[in-house]
């Protein structure tokens, strides 16, 4: 009678957790971003990429698809329901970054999960958020300097923030989490 | 930011409200999509006036169609603080040679403020925070578990997800309890170790194993009890919380979309 | 109604992905409408794993390789989908937060007959229904947070009845909660089993409670084969000794009863609750020879004369000499925006072993961590050896008390085994041969290398108290060691405390479990919604019946069963299972 699930429950609710836990690290991201802005809003970018976190651990701990975008997706709902003026900017960062890192690992089929993929899409990530948060804070009124510093950083931040996902994956995994096979 | 750890009940429903708060009886659609055109255009504005009008429509708007709390009036004080400090901040940081208008305002040393930083720093505070107020119209009036449900209802996402969601929104405060115990187990632990910022911070990455080990294993568990209780056994599910997409819905986008269109139009060039 | 089973397990094998052994290694048994079944094993004998496999979540949900059959009504649990299975087999776990989904206790309950796309009048009509036999109706418009521990896992029992399902799995459906939860969870399962409609498989550690309302006993041994189904009364009346060594725990009562049998008391057959103990004793003429003492204090270690017990133990602590070690005043303590602690003070002798017991909630938690120093109490209002625990710094504390957390994940910092030993004693010229030591007496030295995630739960609890002991801390403060543990990991656990104990370390203990206190505290501290309500030996707290009760606690069994004994007055009063007249001296070592 039951329709065929694709995704389990488990890996539904693994990636919720995921992207919780993540959030609630990443709560301190959330507090700095108005000082960041009015003091240094060149290393914006930077923070910013903390961002990428919930989907790199995800792809890193279950490898699978989607698991990616679904983290970010269910983050955005919990986090919505928690602080609902930013629901809309909640659910466009994770669709964004979710849907990046995505793409990319379906660009290699799910089947490459080496760590130079995962870079991959941090770069695009930072290269989009550059050109997006650039157009936002009107980043041409900035001195030159200012403006490479600002794109290196927002380039920087995701690729290190990817690093340290990355990093946490290969702690859980040596915790003996996510090292049973998944069902479906 | 700071409402942010007000403590909420997630799942709360929306306190019965005054007909004239219609923002509460709109679908979180309708709150999202209607003021989105505007949001997006704001971005490549670089006037004064333009985010002016936004602010104030924005404002109006939740004025008159949400309930006043005191969450809502923080908020409302808020926006124009900040708009203010990150104008200032902008301003410093704006080099005076791209501007127009270099009058000079201050000089420290060597460093002039311009009349024309100043102004686009001005600009910059105010695009931000007419996004945020926008923002405030969807935010502040609608439920987590009624946007998932209309993620579900409208937008035919899978309700699996929908309702991931719901029971994940459970989760915050029980990680948040476990990540201050094991904050506080780690320092205990610590004594006789390093001590100083550098320290915390590697204490810090040392509490994010253990907190996402247990939130796994917590998930897990989750999701066998909701296994057992017929999760997914059907492509779709009855619904006792019908979040429907009424006509008061469709004419409220179309209302907010034709005033920004209007807003804009008065307003162009919008200072490019 | 033809007698068919409900439930057909027939050489049930499961292993897990990931696991070399089967667990369980061929279980059988069935399960008739309305009867009660009581599954027993020891520790990984895989009862969790066989209930899992009852509605097909294992191999469906859980990877596993699964041999033999488990049949539902006819059905093929491996095969059928879940949700389909959903309706005939209920289930409760242990954890009742790990099965909460929605916001309000209705739509809690009205969630598994959402999922079958039920009318919403049928859905209302059996959210109604189920939630009034657990007596939960009238909150139901409540978020299920605001339940007590025994509230939520009767929610629990509700959304399983919802479903309609005739059988009913329960996986230790009370092990995290109170005395009074405990209690009020076995009432409302009582309730339905009364009216005859469902089966009930049940899987629990702590049978004193449950015995009362058991029909069958279905045991594994160690490796996970049925050894034994049949009556419950006849399978733990006639096979008690052989299940003790299979480390099954038996009811207090019938652990007491096996004692004084050996004592010359003639109790046959064998008591399993208070009440029949009692009984028992009353109608049991005197053993022919006088009974020798009891060979062992445990708890205490130190030689005591033969005396009744009660009053061995109120003599025991206040004679404990100078200043006090651990000094509590006024202390008044904020968490979020509640005051979860009310003006609270307290002392502790070196030497002592002193138990904090209260109902879930009570802030037991939150004044162990204060004594600790954890999450900075105010100034001044609590001292350690003379000295306010504030100032001291970090390392001071550390070297002066060993606190074990709730849970032992939370603790670990370090990748290994050892590492995780070594951690506590940074620069320390011989740390490698105490941490050698600990790793023996242990039992760890074989997982040394091992990552302490990956231990098991009786081994991380170990793992956690041994990095709070190598320090050499004279104090050790424990939270709930005993949680998530069977009963002879806690045992063993106590064990190993009391020795600490009996060499001169300082031992808080906070615990759910009373004939745990009873055993082993000297003194016990009862909180009541952040009040001390009582402070004194163990044996007078214990005699107070309404205060126990007014703060959520209950009599530990045996103290339940001895009471106001009139036959036997050398019994009268006597509150431990070690205070029992021992039997021949051969068989008086057996662990009790
Ligand atoms: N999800 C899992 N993955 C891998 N192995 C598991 C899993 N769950 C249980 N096991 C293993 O299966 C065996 C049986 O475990 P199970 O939890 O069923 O025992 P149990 O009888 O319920 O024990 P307890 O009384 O301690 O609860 C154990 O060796 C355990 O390590
Ligand atoms: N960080 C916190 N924020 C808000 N409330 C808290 C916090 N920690 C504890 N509490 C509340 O304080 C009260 C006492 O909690 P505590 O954990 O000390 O109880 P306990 O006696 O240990 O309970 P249990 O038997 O369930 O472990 C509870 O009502 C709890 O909800
Ligand atoms: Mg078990
Ligand atoms: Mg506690």
């Amino acid at each position: 009678m039951p329709a065929p699930a694709a995704l389990s429950t488990r890996v539904l609710l693994v990636c919720a957790a995921i992207g919780v836990a993540s959030g609630i690290l990443g709560a301190v991201a959330g507090w700095i971003t108005p000082g960041v802005i009015i003091l240094a809003p060149i290393v914006y970018g930077f923070v910013l990429g903390a961002h990428v976190i919930p989907g790199i651990i995800a792809q890193e701990t279950l490898r699978m698809p989607w698991v990616a975008l679904l983290a970010h997706v269910l983050a955005a709902l919990v986090a919505s329901a928690m602080a609902p003026q930013w629901a809309g900017r909640f659910l466009g960062t994770a669709l964004l970054f979710g849907g990046i890192q995505e793409l990319v690992a379906a660009v290699t089929r799910y089947r490459v999960w080496r760590a130079w993929r995962f870079f991959i899409s941090a770069v695009v990530i930072g290269v989009l958020v550059a050109v997006v948060v650039g157009l936002v804070v009107n980043l041409t009124a900035l001195p030159l300097w200012a403006q490479i510093a600002y794109l290196v950083c927002a380039v920087l931040g995701p690729v290190a923030w990817t690093g340290i996902g990355l990093a946490v994956g290969a702690a859980l995994r040596q915790a003996g989490v996510g090292r049973r096979a998944i069902p479906r | 930011m700071s409402t942010a750890s007000l403590p909420l009940d997630p799942y709360a429903d929306a306190p019965g409200a005054s007909p004239v708060r219609f923002l509460h009886r709109l679908n979180p659609l309708a709150k999202l999509l209607g003021p989105a055109p505007a949001m997006v255009v704001l971005v490549f504005v670089r006037d004064v006036a333009t985010p002016v009008a936004f602010l104030v429509l924005a404002y109006a708007i939740v004025l008159v169609g949400a309930r006043m709390t005191a969450r809502l009036a923080s908020m409302l004080v808020l926006i124009p603080v900040l708009a203010a400090a990150m104008g200032l901040g902008f301003a410093l940081w704006t080099d005076p040679a791209h501007v127009a208008d270099t009058v000079p305002l201050l000089r420290l040393g060597d460093w002039t403020l311009s009349r024309g930083a100043l102004w686009t720093g001005i600009a910059t505070g105010l695009r931000l925070a007419a996004i945020i107020a926008l923002a405030l119209i969807a935010g502040i009036t609608t439920t987590g578990p009624d946007l998932a449900r209309s993620l579900v209802q409208q937008l035919r996402v899978p309700y699996r997800i929908g309702y991931t969601a719901i029971a994940a929104f459970r989760f915050v405060p029980r990680f948040r309890r476990e990540l201050e115990i094991i904050r506080q187990a780690h320092r205990v632990r610590a004594a006789g170790h390093l001590r100083g910022p550098i320290a915390a911070v590697g204490r810090s990455v040392g509490s994010v194993v253990p907190l996402l080990a247990g939130a796994i294993r917590h998930a897990e568990r989750v999701a066998l009890a909701m296994d057992a209780r017929a999760f997914g056994a059907y492509p779709d599910r009855t619904e006792r919380h019908p979040v429907p997409f009424r006509t008061r819905d469709t004419v409220f986008v179309i209302l907010l979309s034709a005033a920004s269109a209007v807003l804009f139009w008065v307003f162009f060039p919008w200072g490019l | 109604m033809v007698d068919t089973p409900l439930l057909r397990v027939h050489d049930l094998a499961v292993r897990h992905d990931g696991e070399e052994l089967f667990t369980p290694a061929g279980a059988s048994f069935q399960v008739r409408r309305g009867e009660v079944v009581l599954l027993l094993g020891p520790s990984g004998s895989g009862k969790s794993t066989l209930a899992l496999a009852l509605n097909g979540l294992i191999p469906q949900a859980v990877p596993a390789e699964v041999q033999g059959s488990v049949s539902v009504m006819g059905l093929d649990a491996a095969s059928t989908p879940v949700a389909q299975l959903s309706t005939r087999v209920g289930m409760v776990f242990q954890d009742p937060d790990a099965q909460l989904v929605t916001g309000t206790v209705l739509d809690e309950v009205a969630f598994g007959p959402e999922n079958l796309r039920l009318p919403v009048a049928e859905v209302l009509g059996r959210t109604e229904t189920a939630l009034r036999r657990v007596g939960l109706w009238d909150r139901r418009a409540e978020n299920p947070d605001a339940l007590s521990g025994g509230g939520r896992q009767r929610l629990a029992i509700a959304a399983a009845l919802a479903l309609g399902s005739p059988v009913l799995v329960l996986d230790e459906p009370t092990a995290n909660l109170d005395p009074q939860g405990v209690e009020e969870v076995y009432a409302a399962l009582a309730d339905i089993v009364a009216s005859g409609d469902r089966a009930v498989v049940l899987v629990e550690h702590n049978l004193d409670q449950a015995v009362g309302f058991v029909d069958r006993v279905v045991v594994l041994d160690a490796a996970g084969r049925t050894i034994a189904d049949g009556p419950a009364g006849d399978i733990l009346r006639t096979r008690a000794a052989e299940l003790q060594e299979l480390g099954v725990w038996l009811p207090t009562s019938t652990l007491a009863a096996l004692k004084l049998r050996r004592a010359g008391y003639p109790l046959d057959p064998l008591p399993l609750t208070p009440a029949e103990l009692r009984a028992a004793l009353e109608a049991a003429p005197a053993p022919a020879a006088p009974a020798p003492a009891a060979a062992e204090r445990r708890g205490f270690g130190r030689a005591e004369d033969v005396a009744p017990a009660a009053a061995l133990v109120s003599a025991a602590s206040p004679r404990l000499g100078g200043a006090p070690l651990i000094a509590v005043r006024g202390l008044t303590l904020r968490r979020g925006r509640a005051e979860v602690l009310h003006d609270v003070s307290l002392d502790v002798r070196a030497g002592e072993f002193v138990a904090i017991v209260g109902a879930n909630g009570a802030g037991k938690t939150s004044l162990l961590h204060a004594i600790a120093g954890i999450g900075r109490p105010p100034r001044g209002t609590v001292r350690i050896g003379g000295d306010d625990i504030t100032r001291l710094r970090p390392a001071e504390i550390a070297s002066r008390i060993g606190f074990v957390f709730q849970n032992p994940e939370h603790q670990f910092v370090a990748h290994t085994v050892r590492d995780e030993l070594a951690y506590g004693l940074a620069h320390a010229p011989d740390a490698d041969a105490r941490v050698a030591d600990i790793l023996d007496r242990f039992g760890l030295a074989a997982r040394a290398d091992v990552h302490p995630f990956l231990l098991s739960g009786g081994q991380k609890r170990r793992l956690s108290v041994g990095t709070a002991l190598i320090a050499g801390a004279p104090v050790l403060a424990l939270d709930e060691p005993t949680f998530g543990q069977d009963r002879a990991r806690a045992d063993e656990l106590l064990e190993l405390l009391a020795a600490l104990n009996a060499d001169g370390t300082t031992v808080l203990v906070v615990t759910h479990d009373m004939q745990l206190v009873t055993e082993y505290a000297m003194r016990t501290i009862v909180l009541a919604e952040g009040r001390v309500v009582a402070d004194a030996p163990t044996a007078d707290v214990f005699a107070d019946g309404d205060l126990v009760a007014a703060a959520g606690l209950r009599v530990p069994p045996l103290c339940d069963a001895l009471r106001g004994l009139t036959r036997h007055p050398e019994l009268e009063g006597i509150a431990r299972l070690a205070e029992l007249p021992a039997g021949p001296p051969s068989a008086a070592g057996a662990p009790a």
